[in-house]
């Protein structure tokens, strides 16, 4: 028993020896993020941002609900502990108003690569007249069809969502459906793709957001009408089950010739017009989601970087976001990832990056930019309340769609639950 | 006498059913992930009916070259050590409870207790905030501190508990014949208790290797446990979901043998530690 508990202590000491703290160097920076292709690309490069500049960039890519749990514990405690953040545009404006995010706006305006920046999305992360971050990507909603069954049931490409309905019918054999639309609850779910119908019928969140009048709006005829067709693709011409699809089960039936149309975000789709994802791709197309009586308003993402507010080594920390949203690091991502949807204008221009694209589907960087012209920035709203108003509507959309309550009491909820959430 | 009327036997296959039942649904997550975890990412939504040949072990070798296999090792070390720690510190702590005539036993019993059902997320910001000042953040000796804060309540309230059933007249006699305190506790009364201590080992060592909460917390990607790694397949536009079940089945497999070995320990321990 002695030798026992001796080895015991020997093996305890053992390996609690060598893991003293290790505390973080001045020249050392802490970068979070959550996983996607250009995350992931831009910590395979980390070495490279060490080499140029000196400095150690620990960048941590996780899980997204990993990602939502560790920023919050650490933006409330005001740790310090992390250096550069992913930024959700749909998220920034719910951190600044916390306090939460450092105005950078000198430290953006001093960078060279700001002229290289899509306008747009930079523009995203203004508030009040002070930059909150970065952006280094913009994904855009877009619709994949497939050629081959169009073809063969005599039909073009819809153009709108009511054409949609119309050939959703055609469309349909056995067990291959017409089309799938991400229906679960979530401002970044269900929330992502609605508004996609409901802009295109005219309908809106508030009565005049540009002009400032943030009275609730989204009970009105046209989100009703928006509603209904919703309601009725996913009820009457999509996959069993279709009431509570995600991206990755929409992605799934792509895949699998379950669906003929997806409308989805840059990300899914470029993975369902991908011949190494897809054993459809070369019999699958490309084009932007149907519009409506009040025009096309594709679905837009954007995705920055930006500093905590207890963040130590801010000089540090710009220097980092200067080299990840650099045309030489996010081209070199572009070509290593399935990485499309970059906000460095001139990557765009790289020869290599037209090619890789062009071969996944020659459309395919001509529509995202179309897409991306159409979009209109607070195509979710931009406001602090929007993850709580999101999630509320979504919730009511969906349980409208799945048959819970009927689409007139979802919009009547969700309006009350609007009012309710901005104490109107 | 066997009873063999039609109506025993109708029981009798009514409840070997209902067994059969239960058991096939607390066993249907595990086998659908080990049939996830060798279907090809294409064929993952399929109905296995439609396409059963669609099987690869693509998915195993796709996972070794994530960061995974380094979160199974970090699970190793933390919850091992915290195990280890807790076990050195916990038993002779249980035996001084367990043996000693000291006042205030019931109101240790109790605090020991209150950790044990006490919910990680009411301590958790302090200790995140005491471990981003004492750098302890990212760091395995800061998660084997944490865990021992499951582990160690556990280890003394059930060692307390196993050393309470030898009777004091062992040690007494032990100690007549000019045996230390120490040489009785570890010479006589430990093995008594081996059952006990056994089983508390293997539960402490569960509790911390299935601990999600201090790991999401305190832990970043160099400490990273598997429980949280397992999230980490699920990105803003995929969910791999193979390889999530490859995951949950490494996760599962270390667990078994375990489990086998504490049930034994554990009736025996339940049965008591000395007969007699």
């Amino acid at each position: 028993m002695k030798h026992l508990l001796t080895t015991a202590l020997v093996a305890s000491f053992a390996l609690a020896a060598p893991f003293a703290p290790t505390s973080a160097q001045a020249e050392e920076i802490n970068v979070v993020m959550f996983g996607m292709p250009y995350t992931r690309g831009l910590q395979k490069l980390a070495g490279d941002f060490e080499e140029k500049t000196g400095i150690k960039a620990n960048i941590d890519v996780i899980g997204q609900d990993v990602f939502e749990n560790r920023i919050t514990l650490s933006f409330t405690g005001r740790s310090g502990d992390i250096d550069v953040v992913h930024a959700p545009v749909i998220q920034v404006q719910r951190w600044v108003q916390a306090n939460w995010l450092k105005p950078i706006t000198a430290e953006v305006d001093a960078m060279p690569v700001k002229g290289d920046l899509m306008a747009g999305p930079l523009d995203a992360y203004r508030i009040d007249g002070e930059q909150f971050a970065v952006p280094f990507m913009a994904a855009t909603g877009l619709m994949t069809y497939r050629e081959d069954v169009l073809e063969a049931a005599g039909v073009g490409v819809p153009q709108t969502w009511a054409e949609m309905l119309e050939i959703a019918p055609k469309v349909t054999d056995g067990d291959q459906s017409a089309i799938a639309l991400r229906a679960v609850p979530g401002q970044g779910f269900n929330m992502f793709i609605f508004p996609m119908i409901m802009r295109a019928y005219g309908g809106k969140f508030f009565a005049d957001y540009t002009g400032g009048d943030l009275t609730p709006a989204i009970n009105s005829p046209e989100t009703l009408e928006a509603l209904n067709v919703y309601s009725k693709l996913i009820n009457d011409h999509a996959p069993q089950g279709a009431g509570n699809f995600n991206f990755a089960e929409v992605n799934a039936a792509a895949q699998n010739g379950q669906i003929v149309f997806a409308v989805e975000g840059t990300g899914v789709a470029a993975q369902i017009v991908d011949p190494e994802k897809n054993q459809y791709a070369d019999v699958t197309g490309l084009a932007l989601p149907p519009g409506g009586p009040a025009g096309r308003s594709p679905a837009i993402a954007v995705h920055g970087l930006g500093i905590p507010a207890s963040a130590q080594n801010v000089a540090a920390s710009a220097k980092f976001i200067e080299w990840a949203v650099s045309t030489e690091t996010v081209t070199k991502i572009a070509l290593s990832e399935p990485f499309a949807n970059f906000t460095t204008q001139p990557v765009a221009e790289n020869a290599e990056v037209i090619a890789k694209y062009a071969a996944i589907h020659p459309d395919f960087l001509q529509v995202q930019a179309d897409a991306l012209n159409l979009a209109i920035g607070h195509y979710r709203p931009l406001l602090p309340e929007w993850p709580s108003l999101g999630a509320a509507i979504g919730e009511n959309i969906n349980a409208a769609v799945n048959g819970l309550i009927t689409p007139e009491e979802a919009l009547e909820n969700a309006e009350q639950e609007m009012r309710d959430i901005l104490g109107q | 006498m066997i009873d063999k009327s039609p109506e025993y036997r109708f029981k009798k296959a009514l409840g070997v059913s209902m067994m059969l039942l239960l058991v096939a649904f607390a066993a249907l997550p595990t086998l659908w992930a080990l049939i996830l975890s060798v279907r090809s990412p294409s064929a993952v939504f399929e109905p296995i009916w439609e396409s059963p040949l669609a099987l690869t072990l693509e998915n195993f070798f796709n996972i070794t070259r994530s960061d995974f296999p380094k979160a199974l090792l970090n699970s190793f070390i933390t919850a091992g050590s915290a195990t280890v720690l807790a076990m050195i510190i916990g038993v002779p702590a249980g035996f001084a409870l367990a043996k000693s005539r000291v006042s205030g036993k019931f109101i240790a019993s109790w605090v020991l207790l209150l950790l044990r059902m006490a919910p990680p997320v009411g301590f958790v910001i302090p200790l995140f905030l005491l471990y981003v000042n004492a750098g302890l953040i990212d760091t395995y000796l800061g998660l084997i501190v944490a865990y021992m804060t499951l582990t160690l309540p556990l280890v003394v309230w059930s060692m307390w508990n196993s050393f309470a059933q030898v009777p004091d007249e062992l040690i007494e006699a032990a100690l007549m014949d000019d045996a230390t305190l120490t040489q009785a506790f570890l010479l006589i009364v430990l093995p008594a208790a081996r059952p006990g201590a056994v089983a508390a080992a293997i539960l402490a060592f569960l509790v911390a290797w299935n601990d999600f909460f201090f790991s999401l917390i305190i832990t970043r990607s160099s400490t990273t446990t598997a429980p949280v790694a397992v999230m980490n397949f699920i990105s803003f536009d995929s969910v791999d979901w193979a390889s999530i079940a490859v995951a949950s089945i490494a996760l599962t497999l270390p667990i078994l043998p375990l489990m086998a070995i504490a049930n034994r320990y554990i009736v025996q321990s339940l049965s008591g530690a000395v007969k007699g």
